[in-house]
This record gives C-alpha cells, sequence and structure tokens, in this order.
C-alpha cells in the first residue's frame, strides 16, 4: 500500500511539473517558456469535456438513466459563473439595453467560491426536474430531462434583466488556466472513482442492471437516481463555469440540444460505465475535431496551392466513429477501467508473446 | 483478435501524438525570430467564417468575396498575400479556437471575420490578448468592438440600421405607429427591434407610438397569435427583424390575415430565399442593407461586380461585398503603415479614413466602427429593388 503511495504521488509531482511547464509557470523561474497557447487550449477543452463526459457518464453509463438534460445544467453553471465573477463596469457595460438587477449587479466573488455555486446552483435545479422526472424509465426520462433543458435555455434567453437575453455576455474574467481545467478534471474522476467504488456506487450500479432486482435487495431507487442526477449536473455546472471562463463569452444559442448530444457521443464512444474511457474520449474528440482542421485548410506550397474543402472534417469525424461502433460496439474501453496494474499486464503479454515469437525459430 | 485490434488502435491514436508536438515549438520559433526576418516574400491573413452549421450561408458568401478580392489583389508591398481560412462551425468555442490556431498556427498578421456576432465575440476575445487586429464583415452587434481594441468592422452596426427604418418608416411612409415583431433568440433582432423603437419615438415625439412589442421563438411556424393582435391594433407599419425565413412565412400568414401595413425590416432578409418563400405577399417589404449592386457609382464597385459576375456567375449581395471591402481595408492599412507589422496594421486601420469601398465610403469612428451609408431595399417584381441611400445622420 505505502509503495502504492509513493508512486502514485511520484507520478502526481511528475505532472504537475509537465502542467507548470506547459502553463507557463516556469517562465519566471527557470525562463523556460510555456507552450503554445493553441496546444494549451486543446488541452483546456479536453480537460472540460473530461468533466462534462464524467459527469454525464455517471447518470447514463453507471445508473443507467437516459438524461439529456446536460446543455442546460451546463447553461446555468455557466451563466452563474459569468454573473458572479463580472465586476459592476463589465456588468454595466455589457447590459446596456436591460440593466441587471441590483443584488447581482454589486456582487463579484473570487472565481473558486463561483464555480462551486455554479455546480450548487446545476445541481439545485437538477433536484427539481429529477423529483418529478425520476419516476420516468428509459426514453421518457431522455425525453423529459430533453424537455428540461430546452426549457432552461428559453428561461434564459426571456429573462432579460439577469441573463442579458440573446444578447449574451461578454467579458467573462479569463481566470480559467491548466490548473483549473485540469484540476477540475483530476477532483472529479477522484471523486467519481471514489464514490463508485462505496456502497452507493454499486448500489448505482445495481440500479442499472436490474431496477427491480435492486429495489428488492432494499435499495431506494429513487433516492439514489436522485444522488446520481444530483453530482452528475453539479459536474455538468462546474463544466460549464469553466467553459464560460475560457471563453469569456456565452450566450443561450451555445446551449442547445446539440451540445448534449456531443457529450454524450464522448461518453458512448468512450464506452457507457468506464471512468477513463470517458476521459480517453473527451481526448481524442477534441483533439481529433482540431487535428483535421488541416483536410479544410488551403495549403500553399510554392506555387502550388492546394484548396481545402469545408466541412471534410466532420464526414472523416464521422467515418472513424462508424469504424468505432463496428469494432467497439460498447465502447473504446466498454465497460473496463485503464489502471496500472492493466496496462502491465498488456504490456507483460505483449513481451511474451514476442519472446515466444523470436524464439520459434532457433 | 481483440488485443491486436486494440493495439492497433492504440498505435494509430500514438502517431497523431506528434503532430500536436511537432506543430508546437516549430511554430513558436517561426512566429519568435526564427524564420520571419529571411523570408519576408508572403504576408498571412487569416479568415474565420461559419462554413457550415446554421450560418453557413453567410460565411460561404463573405468567403467568396474574400477569395475575389484576394485574386483581384494577390500583392502588398512587393509581398503575396496569403489567405488562411478556418471554419467555425457557428459555434463560439470552435470560433475561439479557430483565431488561436490562425495566429499561433499560421503566423497570420491580421484576421477577417465573422459572419455571426457571437462568433465574432468569442474570436475576438483571442485575437485582442493576442494583439492581432481583425476586421468584422457583417457583425452588427455594438458589442463585438466594445472594449476591444484590436477589433474593426466595415458594416454599420444596429443602432444605426434601427434609426434609418425609423426615420424611413416617419419621413417616406409617413407612419405614425408601428407594431414590432422580434425573434427573441436572435441578438440581432432584440438588438435592431430596440433601437428602431428609441429612434421611432424621438422621431414622431410620442412615447406609445409603438403600440405592441410581440415575439417569436426561431423554428417557429405559426404567427397566428402575434399577427391577430397586430391586425386587431391596425399599426401603420410592422417592424419585424429576424432571419428570412422566418419573416417571409410570417409576412405571407400576415397577409392572408388581411393585414396591409408595409413590412420592415433589417440587412438578414436579403437572401433569394426571402422572394422564393414569400412569394407574392412579400412585395413591398422594405429592408435596409450594406449595399445595393443598383446603387454603386464608383469604378470599384462597378468593377467588384463585374468580377464577381464572371467568377461565380451570379450577382453578388451585401456580405461578398462586405468580404471584400474587409480585405482591401487591411491591403489598404498596410500600404499606409508600409509595414506588416500586427500593431502597426492595427494602428493604420484604426486611421482609417474615406476608404472607398464597394459598399460605400468607410470612416473608423473612436469605437472602431464603420461610419457609413445604409440603402434600402424593396421587393419589387419578385426582386429586390434599389429605393434610396440614407447618409450617416
Amino acid at each position: 500500500m505505502s509503495r502504492h503511495l509513493k508512486r502514485d504521488l511520484v507520478i502526481l509531482v511528475c505532472v504537475a511539473l509537465v502542467v507548470a511547464w506547459a502553463n507557463g509557470d516556469l517562465k519566471d523561474l527557470l525562463g523556460i517558456p510555456g507552450w503554445q497557447s493553441y496546444a494549451v487550449r486543446i488541452i483546456n477543452m479536453c480537460a472540460i469535456n473530461a468533466v462534462l463526459a464524467l459527469s454525464l457518464n455517471l447518470v447514463n453509463g453507471f445508473t443507467g438513466q437516459f438524461s439529456l438534460g446536460h446543455a442546460g445544467f451546463m447553461a446555468l453553471g455557466a451563466y452563474t459563473t459569468a454573473l458572479l465573477t463580472m465586476d459592476m463596469a463589465a456588468k454595466d457595460r455589457v447590459f446596456f439595453m436591460t440593466p441587471l438587477v441590483e443584488p447581482l449587479r454589486n456582487l463579484t466573488l473570487p472565481f473558486l467560491p463561483a464555480l462551486v455555486l455554479a455546480g450548487i446552483v446545476a445541481g439545485l435545479f437538477s433536484l427539481l426536474v429529477g423529483v418529478p422526472a425520476l419516476r420516468l424509465r428509459g426514453d421518457y426520462l431522455g425525453i423529459a430531462t430533453l424537455g428540461f433543458a430546452e426549457i432552461i435555455r428559453l428561461i434564459i434567453q426571456n429573462v432579460r434583466k439577469v441573463t442579458n437575453g440573446a444578447l449574451g455576455l461578454k467579458g467573462i474574467p479569463p481566470v480559467v488556466n491548466l490548473w483549473w481545467t485540469l484540476g477540475s478534471a483530476f477532483v472529479c474522476y477522484l471523486m467519481l472513482r471514489n464514490f463508485l467504488a462505496s456502497s452507493y456506487g454499486r448500489a448505482f450500479k445495481s440500479i442499472r442492471e436490474n431496477e427491480t432486482a435492486a429495489q428488492a435487495m432494499g435499495i431506494d431507487l429513487f433516492k439514489h437516481k436522485l444522488l446520481s442526477f444530483f453530482i452528475s449536473s453539479f459536474w455538468a455546472g462546474v463544466g460549464g463555469g469553466l467553459l464560460a471562463s475560457l471563453l469569456t463569452t456565452i450566450d443561450p444559442v451555445q446551449f442547445k440540444f446539440p451540445l448534449t448530444f456531443q457529450v454524450l457521443l464522448t461518453v458512448v464512444l468512450g464506452g457507457m460505465g468506464s471512468l477513463s474511457g470517458s476521459i480517453i474520449a473527451a481526448g481524442i474528440v477534441t483533439y481529433l475535431m482540431e487535428f483535421l482542421r488541416v483536410v479544410e485548410e488551403t495549403h500553399y506550397w510554392g506555387s502550388i496551392t492546394i484548396p481545402g474543402i469545408p466541412g471534410l472534417r466532420m464526414v472523416i469525424f464521422s467515418l472513424a466513429l462508424v469504424v468505432v461502433v463496428v469494432w467497439y460496439p460498447k465502447g473504446l474501453m466498454g465497460d473496463r477501467e485503464l489502471t496500472v496494474a492493466g496496462i502491465k499486464g498488456v504490456l507483460g503479454r505483449v513481451r511474451q508473446r514476442l519472446r515466444i515469437k523470436g524464439g520459434r525459430p532457433a | 483478435m481483440r488485443k491486436t485490434k486494440f493495439v492497433a488502435i492504440v498505435l494509430l491514436l500514438a502517431l497523431f501524438i506528434p503532430f500536436l508536438q511537432g506543430c508546437g515549438p516549430k511554430a513558436t520559433g517561426e512566429n519568435g525570430q526564427g524564420k520571419e526576418p529571411e523570408k519576408p516574400t508572403e504576408i498571412h491573413i487569416g479568415v474565420y467564417e461559419p462554413m457550415t452549421g446554421a450560418s453557413a450561408s453567410g460565411g460561404q458568401m463573405t468567403w467568396e468575396g474574400i477569395q475575389l478580392a484576394n485574386e483581384m489583389h494577390p500583392e502588398v508591398l512587393g509581398q503575396t498575400v496569403r489567405l488562411h481560412l478556418e471554419d467555425n462551425k457557428t459555434d463560439k468555442t470552435e470560433a475561439a479556437n479557430a483565431v488561436t490556431r490562425l495566429i499561433d498556427q499560421k503566423n497570420v498578421v491580421a484576421i477577417i471575420g465573422s459572419y455571426g456576432s457571437s462568433l465574432s465575440i468569442a474570436g475576438g476575445e483571442v485575437a485582442k490578448n493576442k494583439e492581432i487586429p481583425v476586421v468584422g464583415c457583417s457583425p452588427t452587434n455594438p458589442l463585438v468592438t466594445q472594449d476591444n481594441p484590436y477589433y474593426f468592422r466595415v458594416c454599420f452596426i444596429d443602432p444605426f440600421q434601427g434609426k434609418v427604418m425609423a426615420k424611413y418608416a416617419s419621413e417616406n411612409l409617413n407612419a405614425k405607429t408601428a407594431v414590432i415583431i422580434r425573434n427573441v433568440q436572435d441578438d440581432y433582432a432584440v438588438g435592431l427591434a430596440n433601437y428602431f423603437k428609441e429612434a421611432f419615438i424621438q422621431l414622431t415625439g410620442d412615447d406609445k407610438c409603438v403600440l405592441a412589442e410581440l415575439e417569436y421563438n426561431t423554428g417557429d411556424q405559426d404567427f397566428t397569435a402575434q399577427l391577430t393582435q397586430t391586425a386587431s391594433l391596425a399599426p401603420d407599419v410592422v417592424f419585424a427583424p429576424g432571419n428570412y425565413g422566418d419573416s417571409a412565412l410570417m409576412i405571407r400568414q400576415a397577409r392572408s390575415l388581411k393585414i396591409t401595413a408595409p413590412f420592415l425590416g433589417g440587412d438578414t432578409w436579403e437572401a433569394p430565399e426571402f422572394i422564393e418563400i414569400g412569394g407574392v405577399d412579400v412585395e413591398g417589404a422594405t429592408l435596409s442593407t450594406h449595399y445595393s449592386v443598383q446603387a454603386t457609382g464608383t469604378d470599384a464597385s462597378k468593377a467588384f461586380v463585374d468580377a464577381y459576375k464572371a467568377k461565380y456567375n451570379k450577382e453578388p449581395n451585401a456580405f461578398a461585398a462586405l468580404g471584400y471591402d474587409a480585405y482591401l481595408m487591411i491591403l489598404d492599412a498596410i500600404k499606409r503603415a508600409n509595414s506588416a507589422e500586427p500593431a502597426a496594421i492595427r494602428d493604420a486601420l484604426a486611421g482609417t479614413k474615406d476608404f472607398k469601398g464597394v459598399t460605400g465610403t468607410i470612416t473608423m469612428d473612436e469605437n472602431r466602427d464603420a461610419n457609413k451609408s445604409a440603402v434600402i431595399l424593396q421587393v419589387k417584381d419578385g426582386a429586390f429593388q434599389y429605393l434610396t441611400t440614407v447618409e450617416p445622420f
């Protein structure tokens, strides 16, 4: 146990050093410049998408409840963070058409409490929808949560005194850096991993496998579903808050249904019921979408010009998805987890096979 | 078998990793003092537009205008200008990514874009941090250039457009009362309606001249509720800014409900689909826009129209013309600054005065917005006909 702790600590310190390097924190101390902002932005997006995918996976993958309300909870988190971190001058400039209501106008909080509050607000709203909706099962729950997300978006669009309506918000303080995004993803992962290993987590999984059997074993279905929904929405809110601060601008149109779908796609790609799968898929999807820009760009090679085809990366991306679905119907990881022991096992088996192959001719 | 597949996939993904790392440091080197001073034969200008997604048609039309401008004027200061297009998929996150990529990986000195104000705001934040000047073609929301010394635009802004239509309604149509029907989900429609109301109240001197402000949502098919109320109020004009599809549908339904008041709108109505959907019912619909082929007088605009028709075999619309102007305004700034350094281009752009563009004479005001004239068009015999030009007032 202590050996493992030591190993984990060494890994953590190494990762922290790399993050410090990438973030540009070593510049003042050692004169080493940080990474290019494009790379940093992609890593930031990977981490935010990982938080979103992990949280959706808790409800959809581990508890087996088909929820499609993620975009709505993200919107709540994003608007909460934005309104709580912007200062009064910035708010006055943005709310030039309909002034912001009074207590919110004067209120400015540091980023961390604002982010936590964003999660809590999203979580409370999830209880509001969860109490009636979680009595439904399967597709019906999906439709109810989807409807709820749309309601949230329409409310944001229409309550101009609080949200500035369709005009959206601008000038949100750009606090977020790699520490915040990767840190949130790390905390989210740790929390969900430990939670799923607890009796609650086992109860979630039993609900996924068979509700009636779980109930017969004395599990309070409603309580557990609501808890799962709350935690999921909390992290969706945090993810929305991180996104708001990264972009420094939000508007209601951003939080339409396709956003939920994008997160759901990541979850399915990674594997329903695999935390590491969600993280891996978030990284792949985010990176691939940026990497594939190459095929859309015009390339100038001396006098030769190769025109790009806008929209082609979506075609390639969909083809890649089809391949994954055909080969891995349960997603990249299924419901397995990526562990250090697992990697060692695979490497060991590969080594063994190579040795056998190398040994045969001799 | 499963395992080999897994290993194959992992290896395949591992192949991607060097690209990110390879691109990173190399491009930073070029961006610094590595290659640029040695090889000053090319100037890179970035473009980020919605080439796919909800606003794809607007982005594509703008890109056509920019490409044409680049073909007609491929050089400045003896250097070749290279265009780099990034698609922002009508998505804010993608817009910010696209601008970051243009600046970090393509080493652009200036950027053009984007159709859609919210996309421009997201991209503008990145450009501001990186201190690269951006010229917007058609984002009309005042928030775009607010607090962003690196964002300029060649179009007029919503407050002016609202004022123009209010003036037209009260002076040319002698209207005393109006009803506003707007799309609440559209920042553009909400803004325009607000400014129209302000200006109309000022012009008529009557606080109650706007009889009602009615709302609908994107994708609504049935406007009977709003239109029945409009019919009962019997206004002199109806101001209904919104997207061309929704608005055309609304006007059809209004005519079938026997509402005869003229419908007024903004530049988003200017699309062939507006007339296709609306048919005879949209005859007489009036809109303000940036530019009209029939209104052009200068040689520059004639050259543009001829070249555009030759290349694309169709009439240019306002978005293509604005894209064309944005490109040429950057070239003009580079020429005046006699330098392709972003900071110098920015300062030269800020000092743009009486730039003769296709869409009018452009002068940058202190908010980096274009001070220029608007054009009023009316649907007549199944086509947009030029009515009049309104100078800034």
